[in-house]
């Protein structure tokens, strides 16, 4: 499906065609599912989120302005119902001290296991307060292109890349300490 | 730790498939929601005569408050017939008990609002 072909759903359903609602919903799914488990780890809560995006889209419709590729239009729509949800009711994460320690014995020797590593950057990410941890989440769902991070927060892209910068000084002071434990494990 | 480093482990793809009931489950709720009465849409044609005269009484009363606050005598008697219609309008307002039906909006109103607020938060 296009973004020709987008539009033409979408003039179906606003010409009173429910039914053509189904090929946007098919197409964009997985992104917003996926956009949504970005935001709180969660599937089942990332699978409502979608939905209530979804909803929300098929209700407003009408105020979609075609100068902005439906896409567009939809990730704002997605990523404004995300951050506001997830201000109200928080994902459930695990602090950055709870960590559990690698499981495995050779990550004792060789430092973290790279799936633990990977595991305590996320849980920092999501220890940000909230603006910071939203940029980056974005950013990276985005592929690192901070125009598509500034359009779906609606920001101006100085404020994005701001907040990325100091966000990622948050999560190394975060981290430093967690990884220095791990260099003196390794020299000892 | 390094950005790249960061960057490599931020952009790594976790990518979830929505479960096989996703679409079926998201339409069901969109065609209740097509199903649904549209909301009654609030009477306009109907109140903007009450609000028009609700707005020229408002402006009639700035008028005459400001001519009290600069002219003191100066301000000419209404029209006799002006005040027939504003002693018709403080009978009729006294004869409904349009004071307690205020109060009971007011409240209903109050209550509402609290409720929502405490229900979603502070954009309420």
């Amino acid at each position: 499906m296009s973004a020709a072909e987008d539009q033409a759903a979408v003039e179906k359903v606003l010409g009173g065609d429910t039914s053509a609602f189904e090929g946007l919903v098919r197409r964009w799914q997985g992104p917003l599912v996926n956009l949504a488990y970005r935001f709180c780890r969660d599937r089942g809560r990332a699978e409502e989120l979608a939905q209530e995006a979804f909803l929300r889209a098929y209700r407003s419709l009408g105020a979609w302005r075609r100068e902005a590729a439906f896409s567009t239009w939809l990730f704002t729509l997605a990523t404004n119902l995300y951050c506001s949800e997830l201000r109200r009711i928080p994902a459930r994460t695990v602090g950055l001290d709870e960590v559990a320690e690698p499981r495995d014995p050779r990550a004792m020797d060789g430092g973290l296991e790279e799936e633990d590593r990977d595991g305590v950057v996320r849980r920092a990410v999501f220890s940000l307060p909230p603006k910071y941890r939203e940029v980056l989440i974005l950013f990276y769902f985005h592929e690192m292109d901070v125009t598509a991070t500034a359009r779906s927060l609606g920001l101006p892209e100085g404020t994005v890349k701001a907040r990325l910068s100091r966000g990622r000084e948050m999560l190394r002071s975060k981290l430093s300490n967690r990884l220095r434990a791990d260099l003196l494990k390794k020299e000892a | 730790m390094r950005e790249e480093e960061f960057d490599r482990i931020l952009s790594k793809k976790q990518e979830i498939i929505p479960s096989p009931g996703f679409v079926v489950s998201v339409m069901d709720a969109v065609r209740r929601e097509a199903a649904a009465l549209a909301p009654i849409a609030f009477p306009w044609k109907r109140a903007l005569p009450g609000m028009i005269a609700a707005g020229l009484a408002l402006v009639w009363c700035v008028v005459v408050g400001v001519k009290l606050l600069t002219g003191g005598n100066a301000i000419e008697p209404p029209p006799a017939k002006l005040l027939v219609l504003l002693g018709l309008l403080s009978e009729t307002w006294r004869a409904v008990g349009a004071s307690w039906i205020l109060l009971a909006l007011v409240s209903s109103l109050a209550s509402v609002k609290l409720s929502m607020r405490y229900a979603y938060g502070k954009r309420w």
